[in-house]
């Protein structure tokens, strides 16, 4: 009877650089190359081609220690049953909401962006008193535009959607 | 020198100035002390603040968010076992079972004098030892540079422990691919920006020290559901018992803070070992040292135990600072993303920097003193009171730092593209994270690709495109000596323990 081998973290973490490398030095292709380049010692692409080799070879050696320490039978604890315990709901909402955050900012602006990113995230993580979740938003956003315009001098841009509609 | 000093003096006394140490320093306690969150996430923090400022001011208010960030580190470390970074980590091994025992208070002052003793030996070497070798430094060469980033980039591997050197080593390189993207600023090609305007600019310094570090360790810790745990950590902190330390405790522990800062500032100037290595052998070193009676105290509560930590990881602080200050090359993640800060400021660090910039130069040495006795006399009564803000809700203060992470990097671009990145650095950060691949290697990498593309290509201009210069250059051939001596030691060291633990298993397999 076979058992089947917790996954190795080593070898997920070797397999992911092998092919960041490989691609990395791909796209290295892509960085122009002038008339002559051939001739200078050092180009824009001669970092990049030696990073990428020393990359894969890196890579390759943690994936063969990987390999040997997976044949030792001595694998570390497995990743997915121990990444499967984490409280990943919570943080995609988090990440989402960084994510409409930057969006907000474009086009509603500083002051109405921040305040809902911040209700936004002591909502998501489980704050329910009302006098948290509108006292620590839009007042403290208010003080901090306040303090960034008036007295460090820093011009906030009004969102897109209040310039387009004001001209 | 003593114009230095005095230039140095002048401007630290300036009120800003000191207004900055204080502030720098209570900010940094209080971010410090927050489990996760390091003296690097601290400094990223507070970056965007310094940028209207005097570029003096600015770093003065960094390096006592340092100070701040790491006693605020041994703060959590005593009183909830909790450190908020990873170079005090050993404080806890002994200042919590004191805490446990009811001596909180007097473990923390103990801390407290134990960090100022190192910081104030480090910072009197740091005022001999870095015009000395800036003197020196200004013979260097373009190959002596690459060569000395690469022992920089190196050394970090290297001490990153064993199992990690590969890790390290591909999370450096993975931080200088990162610092190729943009324009090249040679011949002014772009170079893996695929077409868009916004990374045309290159990523800004800031925002993979934020993703990784700040943001990604808030993440983190919500993703451990560690944001929960607020209550237990409040209940701890409410009694902290007296703080007195007797005659008796003070003569015991003198010599171990002593020996342990000149440790200390030592690890600290090598690039890569930094104040983590720096706590460990200062701890190994005292309790080889001690006796047999007081080695079985060291763990349950041993004033040398404590001592010995927290005066190496602050002398060792400022041991970072040389050869930041005199090579413009930092020996950890947190003095590399001093070195972006600086060169936001328009200042290299480096040789010229203490003729060019005398003011930042000294004044950055005099207020590391400064910050030391800010730290004894304000910080260490206002402890019970800054513990106190641990008490705002995990679920008020995440989001916050979520906030204050965003915005300072949008502040210094006015572009939410970087936003878009940060999420993905984060996400990547912590995928590697829990993959157990460090991040402060790809901070140090990242900072230094730049610098060090520029070296090796005029290296390479100059020895007309052959690698002669590593070996026909004597400093830089020195210095690839030690390179490859630093690569190869845990290497050895790591066949010599497996050979030694088979000779073992087969001896004791021969005696059964």
């Amino acid at each position: 009877m076979s058992v089947s081998k917790p996954v190795n973290k080593d070898l997920i973490g070797s397999l992911i650089f092998l092919a960041l490398s490989i691609a990395y030095g791909a796209s290295a292709q892509l960085i122009p190359f002038y008339p002559g380049d051939e001739y200078e010692p050092f180009t824009a692409r001669t970092l990049p081609f030696a990073l990428s080799v020393l990359g894969a070879g890196l890579s390759f050696s943690l994936l063969i220690s990987a390999l040997k320490k997976t044949s030792e039978a001595k694998p570390d604890q497995p990743v997915l049953k121990s990444a499967l315990g984490y409280d990943w709901s919570t943080v995609i909402k988090l990440l989402s909401l960084m994510v409409f955050y930057a969006l907000a900012l474009k086009w509603l602006g500083f002051i109405i962006a921040t305040t809902v990113f911040l209700f936004g995230g002591y909502w998501i993580l489980g704050e329910r008193r009302k006098k948290i979740l509108f006292g620590a938003s839009l007042p403290f956003v208010v003080a901090f535009w306040f303090m960034l315009t008036q007295l460090l001098d820093i011009y906030l841009a009004p969102g897109q959607l209040f310039s387009a509609f004001g001209g | 020198m003593l114009d230095g000093i005095l230039t140095g003096l002048s401007t630290a006394i300036m009120p800003i100035n000191l207004f900055m140490v204080f502030v720098g320093c209570f900010v940094g306690t209080f971010i410090g002390m927050l489990p996760g969150l390091g003296p690097i996430s601290a400094i990223a923090l507070m970056i965007p603040i310094t940028y209207g400022l005097d570029p003096s001011t600015g770093i003065i208010l960094m390096a006592g968010v340092y100070y701040g960030a790491i006693f605020g580190g041994s703060t959590s470390s005593i009183l909830i076992n909790a450190p908020g970074c990873s170079s005090t980590v050993v404080t806890a091994f002994d200042g919590y079972p004191m805490a446990q025992k009811g001596q909180a208070g007097k473990a923390l002052a103990l801390a407290a004098y134990a960090s100022f003793t190192g910081g104030t030996i480090s910072a009197v070497f740091l005022l001999v030892a870095a015009p000395a070798l800036a003197s020196v430094s200004l013979s260097f060469q373009s190959s002596d540079y690459f060569a000395l980033m690469i022992l920089g980039l190196t050394a970090v591997a290297a001490f990153s422990g064993k199992g990690q050197v590969l890790k390290a080593m591909l999370m450096t390189v993975l931080g200088l691919m990162i610092s190729t993207v943009g324009t090249d600023r040679s011949s002014g090609v772009e170079r893996f920006t695929f077409g868009n305007i916004d990374l045309m600019d290159g990523i800004s310094f800031l925002l993979p020290a934020m993703a990784t570090f700040a943001l990604a360790e808030v993440v983190m810790a919500v993703l451990k559901r560690d944001h929960m745990k607020e209550e237990e950590n409040e209940a701890d902190t409410s009694h902290l018992g007296s703080m007195k330390v007797t005659k008796e405790e003070v003569k015991e522990v003198a010599p171990t803070a002593l020996r342990s800062s000149v440790l200390g500032f030592i690890v600290g100037v090598l690039p890569g070992a930094g104040a983590t290595i720096a706590a460990f052998l200062a701890y190994g070193m005292e309790r080889n040292l001690a006796s047999v009676k007081e080695k079985l105290k060291f763990g349950t509560g041993s004033l040398r135990g404590l001592v010995a930590p927290e005066a190496a990881n602050n002398a060792s602080s400022s041991g970072s600072f040389v050869p930041l200050l005199t090579l413009g090359i930092p020996g950890s993640g947190t003095t590399a993303i001093m070195l972006g800060a600086l060169i936001a400021y328009g200042i290299q660090p480096g040789p010229r920097m203490m003729v060019d910039n005398p003011d930042v130069f000294w004044s950055v040495i005099v207020s590391m003193y400064f910050g030391n006795i800010v730290l004894l006399i304000l910080n260490l009564p206002l402890i019970p009171y800054i513990s106190k803000l641990l008490m705002i809700p995990r679920t008020v203060l995440v989001p916050m730092i979520l906030f204050f992470a965003i915005t300072g990097v949008y502040l210094v671009s006015f572009n939410t593209f970087d936003i878009y990145i940060m999420v993905f650095f984060c996400i990547a950060a912590i995928g590697l994270r829990m993959l157990n691949f460090p991040m402060a290697p790809l901070l140090l990498g990242f900072v230094l690709g730049g610098l060090m593309e520029d070296n090796l290509r005029r290296a390479l201009m100059i020895s007309d495109g052959s690698l002669s210069f590593l070996w026909e250059r004597p400093i830089t051939f020195g210095i690839m000596v030690v390179t490859i001596f630093v690569l190869i030691a845990p290497i050895v060291q790591n066949f010599l323990q497996k050979r030694r633990s088979e000779e073992q298993v087969l001896a004791g397999n021969s005696q059964n």
